[in-house]
């Protein structure tokens, strides 16, 4: 089933278009690596401050609300981007046990973003950042080095992408 | 000069280092992450001083005093990218060296981003207490934005142009 929803997302003509023409496919390479860049690097320094190791001067709650918003359009846009590249090779990610890693590692890291943002005006009424905050924190750090890791590994160890 | 440099090129990807690297199934993709790992902390530190002098984000919450605060983070993940780069760079660094695209990023794009970088992280201690963000200031960011954008652009079309 899945397969089939694969190999007709990759037969399809506009995905073929986007990642068979050079521009679009450097395009999406751009779009996917800058937002990530953007992405991973907001959302440390959300966790730094969590963490106590950056800006302990600024409102915790403050630096969220301007930060979570360019966080979640670079998901988007990283997502978007992933898509269509993974459009374009679908049935060979379909095998690909390192791709379903990187996924499930994704997945986690955006949970632990949920909890920071969802938790981040509660916590910062506190006196000090509670410990299960500062854990969830420093494995948000985690799962994103461990996304680009895997994102990295895909194609050196398995040639797709 | 093109000479010696395609001659340093050829050197060091000889180096045992370089072999190492580039002989190894491990290495290579570590390496890879070191760089992606740096760049993010670079970028992500930079564009967010960026973004918030542009006065992206919730509206009604006041300006970020970021850019004092992330020096030590936004140059350490210039140390990594650069550190992971340098190891990329090592492997075939014959092949870089007569690539437009990188001769492009690293000769032109870079250096002119680290200027304007240095500039806006002179500046915007100042620019981020002020009660509205100068014109210079959001100039400033979208432009040093554009530029990583740009190094992100040029870095893509290496092996396009190669």
């Amino acid at each position: 089933m899945l397969l089939h929803i694969c190999r007709a997302l990759q037969d399809n003509s506009f995905v073929a278009w986007l990642n068979g023409t050079a521009w679009t496919a450097a395009t999406l390479e751009i779009i996917h690596y800058f937002s990530m860049f953007i992405l991973v690097g907001s959302m440390v320094i959300v966790n730094l401050r969590v963490l106590g190791f950056a800006l302990r001067r600024q409102d915790a709650a403050q630096l969220a609300d301007r930060l979570f918003p360019w966080i979640w359009i670079s998901i988007a846009l990283n997502f978007l981007s992933g898509f269509c590249m993974f459009a374009g090779s679908a049935t060979a990610y379909y095998r690909n046990d390192i791709f379903y890693d990187k996924l499930g590692v994704i997945v986690l890291a955006i949970a632990a973003n949920i909890i920071v943002q969802q938790n981040m005006r509660k916590w910062n009424l506190l006196p000090a950042m509670p410990a299960w905050a500062k854990l969830i924190a420093l494995l948000s750090i985690g799962f994103w080095i461990g996304a680009i890791i895997a994102g990295v590994e895909v194609p050196a160890l398995t040639g797709v992408g | 000069m093109h000479g010696s440099l395609i001659s340093f090129g050829h050197w060091l990807q000889n180096r045992p280092f370089a072999l190492a690297i580039a002989g190894s199934e491990w290495a290579y993709p570590l390496v890879q992450a070191t760089h992606f790992t740096g760049l993010s902390l670079w970028v992500g530190t930079s564009v967010a001083v960026d973004l918030s002098l542009l006065g992206a984000g919730k509206k009604s919450s006041p300006p970020l005093q970021l850019s004092d605060a992330l020096f030590l983070w936004n140059w350490l993940g210039f140390v990594i990218a650069v550190t992971g780069g340098f190891l990329l760079f090592s492997i075939s660094a014959e092949t870089y060296l007569t690539n437009i695209a990188f001769l492009t990023k690293l000769g032109l794009l870079i250096p002119v981003g680290l200027v304007l970088h240095l500039v806006i992280q002179r500046k915007a201690p100042g620019w981020e207490r002020a009660e509205q963000t100068p014109v210079v200031a959001k100039v400033s960011g979208l432009a040093e934005l554009l530029l990583w954008l740009g190094v992100a652009t040029a870095a893509v079309l290496i092996p396009y142009v190669g």
